[in-house]
């Protein structure tokens, strides 16, 4: 059915500063803000894509970067589908930054999460910023991983949609369809996506399996 | 002594109960805490006391308009006076808020005793501004003269710091304004404040009603003091609730917080950090920097250099000054707000008190602080809404994704900034408890529509579309006009601070109290997760070994507080030798530690690790470093394991070992061996020799009646002869040691010298006689091949490896007992100190099961010879065959002296046993008890760390 709405919970994981929040504002509002202010916590944002004629909405939890904010993170990828992981093509740290959170990932958050490794900041390269981490690293390390590997830029809105899409098309249809039967019921009487359902999609499809 | 603490003297389950209760304040610290006075402050004296206020009005500087009543009388208020080095602080008798002095003894012009109507003896007091305090001491007259004795000597001991005063005046706002208004000074400058001076100040002036308020705290100011002479009355308290007008704000929030104390006994502090540390860089300083252009971007000092550096400054200055903390994204959107109504030096003050004293821990490096008050919060709303809770939890909706930059960034990113500095306004006034008191107030206003909301998403919509619309009506469908009126903002002041007044500090401290061990327990689960996955790849140690060391590391630096992030987590030469000693059994202190040439030996060798371990050369361990080195001291490899000793030696790396470096070597060897050659371990070898005489005994006993394993029957009263196996080693271990020395010595190459040294030019001895002597000597030195100077020899590599292979003993010990001997797979339990160290019969009773294998061996070749005949050596073993466990015990106790009540246990639990043990079963799992206790420990603590 070409009116099924899937949800993906995804969580933005990276360094401070390397353009988390703008690349969410970017694919959420296509917009770009110079100067945005850390995220405290933790933010959350949804945008809904049509792939493939399938709708998909994202719910998307975007993170603080400070390392001593990590303690925090797993509250946020519970549970998550996708994951970001966010480095800085300019700044090496935070690619070995990007290392530490995919194992983390692999270690702590669920089995089949989908993750994309994302190389932020290719506007600067144009710029007089200079390459510090090579497409190459980025590519082996995604590879090594299992990992979608894109490298974009926040501020030109290069690559950006292709993540999030990249994504949506990863995301098992089975998982989906489980999904859409769970939210098709929820859709009839209420226009909204409930990501509770969607997780007790078993239960719900009990009780009504007529 | 206190009757609570004379009751826990008798009753240690009492220190249980002690646990379940707040950690109480000293009653200084509760002051200083009560009144926002410097750490110093201590109370000197106190007294009761009557005290009058009367105002500088009536000496001839009249002014023109006021509406001045002239206070000839004044109220007298009644309760009690403190002393402290630096201020003196007087507080209402019956009602603690109705009347609070806090007066910074700088500011007292003269004190002169009052002439006293009565009997009783008075003070005046008469400040720099004319102010006069009227103190009439209640209580017996020499406690009264005590009091003003002890302040005289303080007064006069602060006539360096009162020199301040007139230059601190000048950057007060208050003395500003009353200087304008009442002295009538035309050309005096406006104090340096914050950035709202020149980029206007958040918020509508006209709607904030800026003028009125500010005329309402001039009169305050005059009639009740101001800045480091201030009576706090409730109209002091109301003033703050109607809003600080923003020119007076900066200096408020300094007031309330007490960071203008701290600001004036430490005149010049600021800039000089500044100074010291300029050019300086650290990691805080990078994240600093990353942050600049984002704090308040909006606000338009901050798109300005000027801004830039102002927030520069005082987040650097802060995190030079307590590098624990060092820098915590929201700190620079709150430091932000503050320069907008402070000045730098104002600002970094405030700050340090609301990292100190108003939200400890909120910015540390685990932030514990924040994730303990975010679990308290949710206490909160359980407890008061608990419809919404339950709505909450079945919905999975996360509360501290909204309230967490709530109380991190004191609401200032998530209201609009001129509602935010309203609530940090009465924060700064009542601490902390604010935060839950507008953050309760946020939810219960919006509980309807929360509970419309099925996720995150729609939650966060809720809020922040409240918070957009805090300037609006909070009844727009109301028919009257005055209820129409009242703002959500206004509606959000009166839910907090009158319907959750019932929400008290005291709660607060008492939650936090209750949730602070899982927290605590969450984090370093946390920490110790992320830490060993960072470690360096290792070949011998396990995952479960990683943990072991983990925990040992930071058990052993006593100063590092995981869970609160403060503290250095390097360990240090001393820390290291308590930390190794822990679980290495060469590293066990034991009696001959009191020896100090062994005792310097034994400290030479743990130097060369320590510096061999230290990659980064600091003079001090990561955990890394420690891991990486363990690791390498544990290879099973056994040549790798000859080499990794042989390059402790060989420090400059250049292959080979000089005579000097060979004796340091052996002497190292003798060190770690000393464990087996005083007979506190056996190894292997004595091990085997054991069990093979065991083993004989028995079939000796059994005959040919063992077929099967069933069959197998310990003889009663077994014991070992230790003394002959403890002798047998220790020769064995001193044959070894003298081996290894002369064949170093056999072995090693010449060195190729360009000429001969002549030791007999080197005198300058002519006697004849001396030169036979001495010639004599060198004959005597020379033939000694390890001594003699002459031909120096050195030793390589390959050489060392062979020297070390011709001897059982050394060999076994590279490639077993060393690596056996460290315990890295044991789980250290910090209670039990005494921990089993592992001796002679602690692993032979482990070993249990070998034991019964070696019998089973024997047996099968017994039974395939059909014949007995082969015991033809009688075990010496089984020879003194003892009746009495009274004798056994004796035995074993003098055997190791130094563990006397493990070894009655273990005695008890196993040998005990063994007398009727038909079955193998039986006699395979005793031995292991105190081994399987372990590891169930280890296990149990698995889970919680998982958990």
């Amino acid at each position: 059915m070409n009116t099924s709405i899937t949800s993906i919970k995804l969580v933005l994981l990276g360094e401070a500063a390397v353009g988390k929040s703008s690349v969410v504002l970017r694919f959420v509002s296509n917009d770009f803000a110079e100067n945005k202010e850390p995220t405290i916590g933790a933010a959350f944002l949804t945008q809904r894509v049509t792939i493939n004629e399938h709708t998909v909405k994202f719910e998307i939890w975007d993170t603080a970067g400070q390392e001593r904010f990590a303690s925090l993170a797993p509250m946020y990828y519970r549970n998550a589908q996708a994951a970001l992981v966010v480095y800085d093509v300019t700044k090496p740290q935070s690619f070995i930054k990007a290392r530490h959170w995919v194992k983390e990932l692999h270690e702590q958050a669920s089995k089949d999460i989908i993750i994309a490794l994302v190389g932020n900041k290719i506007d600067m390269l144009q710029e007089d910023g200079e390459r510090k981490v090579a497409r190459e690293e980025g590519e082996k390390l995604a590879e090594e991983n299992g990992l979608l590997f894109f490298e974009t830029s926040a501020k030109t809105g290069e690559n950006v949609n292709n993540v999030f899409l990249g994504i949506g098309e990863k995301i098992p249809l089975k998982n989906a369809e489980e999904q859409n039967n769970a939210n098709n019921e929820r859709e009839s009487n209420n226009q909204r996506v409930d990501l509770n359902a969607a997780n007790n999609g078993a239960s719900a499809n009990s009780g009504c399996s007529c | 002594m206190s009757f609570f603490d004379t009751l826990r003297q008798k009753a240690p389950f009492l220190d249980k109960l002690a646990d379940t209760f707040t950690p109480t304040l000293t009653r200084d610290e509760k002051f200083r805490l009560k009144y926002k006075l410097p750490a110093n402050e201590n109370i000197l004296d106190d007294t009761n006391a009557e005290v009058s206020f009367a105002t500088p009005n009536g000496n001839g500087k009249e002014h023109s308009d006021m509406t001045n009543k002239g206070r000839k009388t004044a109220y007298v208020f009644s309760g009690r006076l403190f002393l402290t080095p630096h201020f003196l602080v007087f507080r209402d008798a019956f009602d603690h808020s109705s009347c609070v002095l806090i007066l910074n003894i700088s500011t007292i012009k003269r004190v002169e005793r009052s002439p006293s109507e009565s009997y009783e003896f008075a003070l005046l007091v008469t400040l720099y501004s004319g102010a006069k305090v009227l103190i009439q001491f209640i209580g017996i007259r020499y406690r009264s003269e005590q009091f003003c004795n002890k302040l005289k000597s303080n007064l006069k001991q602060n006539i360096p710091n009162a020199k301040a005063l007139t230059a601190f005046l000048e950057t007060s706002y208050s003395e500003f304004l009353i200087a304008k208004n009442i002295l009538g000074k035309k050309d005096i400058t406006v104090p340096r404040a914050g950035l709202g001076q020149h980029f206007k100040y958040p918020g509508n002036p006209t709607m904030a009603k800026e003028k009125a308020k500010l005329r309402l705290w001039f009169d305050y100011f005059r009639q009740n003091g101001r800045n480091l002479a201030v009576v706090q009355t409730p109209m002091f308290r109301k003033l703050i609730r109607i809003g600080v007008p923003n020119r007076m704000r900066g200096e408020i929030w300094e007031l309330c917080s007490g960071a203008m104390y701290l600001r004036y006994a430490n005149v010049g502090e600021y800039e000089k950090i500044l100074i010291d540390n300029a050019g300086k860089t650290s990691q805080a300083i990078d994240e600093i920097e990353k942050d600049l252009k984002r704090s308040l971007p909006e606000y338009s000092a901050y798109q300005t250099e000027e801004g830039i550096q102002r927030l520069r400054n005082v987040l650097t200055a802060y995190s030079w000054k307590n590098p624990d903390v060092g820098y915590c994204q929201a700190m620079n959107i709150v430091v932000a707000g503050f320069l907008i109504f402070m000045s730098e030096e104002q600002a970094f003050w405030c700050l340090c008190n609301l990292c100190d004293i108003y939200v400890p821990g909120y910015y540390s490096k685990t932030m514990y602080g924040t994730l303990l008050d975010q679990r308290v919060f949710e206490s909160f709303v359980e407890d008061r809404m608990p419809v919404l809770w339950e709505y909450i939890v079945q919905h999975d909706i996360q509360i501290s994704v909204v309230s967490l930059p709530w109380f991190l960034s004191l609401f200032s990113t998530s209201m609009p900034l001129e509602y935010a500095v309203r609530i940090m306004d009465i924060f700064f006034m009542n601490g902390s408890i604010t935060l839950f008191q507008v953050a309760l107030a946020v939810l219960k206003i919006n509980a309807d529509d929360i509970l419309q909301a099925d996720d995150d998403g729609m939650f966060i919509a809720i809020i922040k579309h409240y918070f957009q619309t805090l300037g609006q009506s909070a009844h727009p469908d109301s028919s009257d006009i005055k209820y129409r009126q009242i703002t959500k903002f206004q509606e959000l002041l009166v839910t907090a601070f009158k319907e959750f007044s019932v929400i008290t500090e005291e709660m607060a401290m008492q939650a936090r109290h209750k949730y602070e061990k899982g927290i605590f327990q969450n984090i370093e689960t946390f920490m110790k997760r992320t830490q060993l996955r960072h470690m360096p790849k290792t070949f011998n140690l396990s995952s479960d070994n990683l943990s072991n060391i983990y925990d040992m590391f930071y058990q052993s630096i006593e100063t590092y507080k995981i869970s609160m992030g403060t503290g250095s987590s390097n360990m240090g030469f001393e820390v290291f030798i308590q930390f190794l000693s822990k679980f290495c059994d060469s590293c066990r202190p034991f009696e001959k530690e009191n020896d100090p040439a062994f005792r310097k030996q034994k400290r030479n060798f743990l130097q060369r690790l320590f510096d061999n371990w230290d990659s980064a050369h600091i003079g001090e361990l990561t955990l890394n470093d420690v891991v990486t080195g363990l690791d390498k001291l544990l290879t099973v490899d056994l040549l790798q394991a000859i080499n990794y000793f042989f390059s402790l030696y060989d420090t400059d790396g250049d292959g080979e070992l000089h005579r000097e470096e060979v004796l340091q070597l052996s002497e190292g060897l003798l060190l770690l061996t000393e464990p087996w050659k005083s007979g506190r371990y056996v190894d292997l070898l004595t091990k085997k020799c054991i069990e093979d005489d065991i083993a004989e005994n028995i079939i000796k006993e059994n005959g040919e009646e063992i077929v099967t394993m069933n069959q197998i029957e310990l003889p009663t009263g077994v014991t070992i002869d230790e003394e002959k196996y403890k002798a047998e080693q220790a020769e064995r271990y001193l044959k070894a040691a003298s081996n290894f020395l002369q064949r170093s010595f056999e072995y090693a190459k010449a060195v190729e010298l360009a000429e001969e040294i002549n030791l007999i030019d080197l005198s300058d001895d002519e006697d004849e006689e001396n030169h036979a002597a001495k010639l004599k000597r060198l004959e005597s030195i020379r033939a000694n091949p390890a001594l003699d100077p002459t031909h120096p020899k050195v030793i390589d590599l390959a050489t060392f490896r062979m020297i070390i292979l011709a001897d059982e003993t050394y060999e076994l010990f590279f490639s077993n007992t060393l690596r056996s001997s460290i315990h890295v797979d044991e789980h250290i339990n910090v209670n039990n100190k005494n921990k089993v160290l592992r001796s002679m019969f602690d692993g032979i009773l482990a070993d249990g099961k070998r034991v019964a294998e070696q019998v089973r061996r024997r047996v099968d070749s017994v039974a395939t010879r059909n014949s007995i005949t082969s015991a033809e050596s009688t075990p010496t073993a089984a020879a003194s065959s003892t009746t009495t466990k009274e004798e056994k015990y004796d035995d074993l106790d003098d055997f190791t002296s130094d563990h006397q009540s493990e070894h009655e246990e273990l005695l008890q639990s196993s040998w005990f046993e063994i007398d009727d043990a038909n079955e193998t079963n039986a006699m395979q799992e005793r031995p292991f008890e105190p081994l399987s206790a372990n590891t169930s420990e280890k296990k149990s603590n698995l889970i919680e760390f998982e958990a």
